[in-house]
């Protein structure tokens, strides 16, 4: 893929990491104490282990970080040799010239060569016949 | 807008009847189109550019000129995506209400992060053009070498039968 796909893509990827992040820490979250003077809520038995609770954030907030790390990496990738659009312009035009120059050579050559293959093919029917003729007088 | 399932073909066809023997005696095909034209009841342009964020009513956060230099407004976009997201965890830990403000900028940096990728992309093309044309000059060097080369053995072995039968 191309190194714009893949960072449009990893832009997603940094996107979907945290919404997921922020999605699944809300939903899994116990709850929380609001004001001294309501009491404490009802502790439920934990559906999920607490220390799986307490790692998610780390393992969640370490792949944004690396994902951000890699968009970084990819940014360093970009081909932008700031060329601008006038040298981009500017290369193609010299591009263009050269190439006719050097089509108008391919063109020169390949009918030099198409006459000597028909002086070609003249001769060898000249030289055919004759190896008939030969072969019948024998 | 009249629509079937299974639409027969238009019935141009017919008034190409005698092409072959006449190419002018049916109609030319049409000329392209200019400007807006309709195509399965929405509205397309011919004009294929990227609209500026200005026109899409997003607010753009890196400074426009004519040269924008891309590495280093993608590395600040992302170091301001990253520093906006926690801001968001710390504003959803202390003051939950006020979450919608922190979003809006988020999405709004992500808008801001896929407009420049997108006007990279003309970028991309010329270059990608400047690639062909150079790899259709080596291509065309090549096969001017190539006829060069099969020319002078063509001459060669011409030479030699003719020294060949000469000497006969």
């Amino acid at each position: 893929m191309d190194i714009i796909s893949q960072l449009q893509e990893q832009v997603n990827t940094i996107a979907a990491l945290a919404f997921n992040t922020f999605g699944t820490l809300q939903r899994d979250a116990p709850p929380v104490r609001l004001s001294p003077n309501y009491p404490e809520p009802p502790s439920q038995e934990p559906t999920e282990d607490s220390a799986t609770i307490a790692e998610q954030p780390k393992l969640m907030s370490a792949a944004l970080v690396k994902a951000a790390k890699q968009f970084d990496a990819l940014v360093a990738a970009l081909p932008l040799s700031d060329g601008g659009e006038e040298e981009q312009l500017k290369r193609i035009a010299e591009l263009q010239a050269e190439n006719d120059v050097v089509g108008q050579e391919l063109q020169k050559q390949l009918q030099a060569a198409e006459q000597e293959l028909v002086q070609v093919q003249e001769l060898f029917s000249q030289v055919a016949d004759n190896c008939l003729n030969l072969k019948k007088a024998d | 807008m009249a629509t079937a399932t299974y639409p027969p073909p238009p019935p141009f066809y017919k008034l190409y009847k005698d092409y072959l023997q006449d190419p002018k005696s049916a109609p030319e095909p049409p000329p392209p189109i200019e400007g807006t034209y309709m195509c399965f009841g929405s509205n397309y342009t011919t004009d294929d550019v990227l609209p500026s964020l200005e026109e899409q009513g997003v607010r753009q956060l890196y400074p426009r000129g004519p040269n924008v230099d891309y590495k280093k407004e993608l590395r600040s976009l992302n170091r301001e995506l990253q520093l906006h997201i926690l801001e968001l965890a710390d504003i959803l830990v202390e003051r939950p209400s006020q979450y919608a403000r922190r979003v809006e900028e988020i999405s709004l940096i992500f808008k801001n992060l896929h407009h420049l990728l997108n006007s990279l992309r003309p970028h991309q093309a010329r270059a990608t053009l400047i690639h062909i044309l150079e790899l259709q000059i080596e291509r065309r060097r090549q096969a001017v070498e190539d006829i060069k080369r099969r020319r002078e053995e063509a001459q060669r072995l011409l030479m030699e039968s003719l020294e060949t039968l000469d000497g006969h």
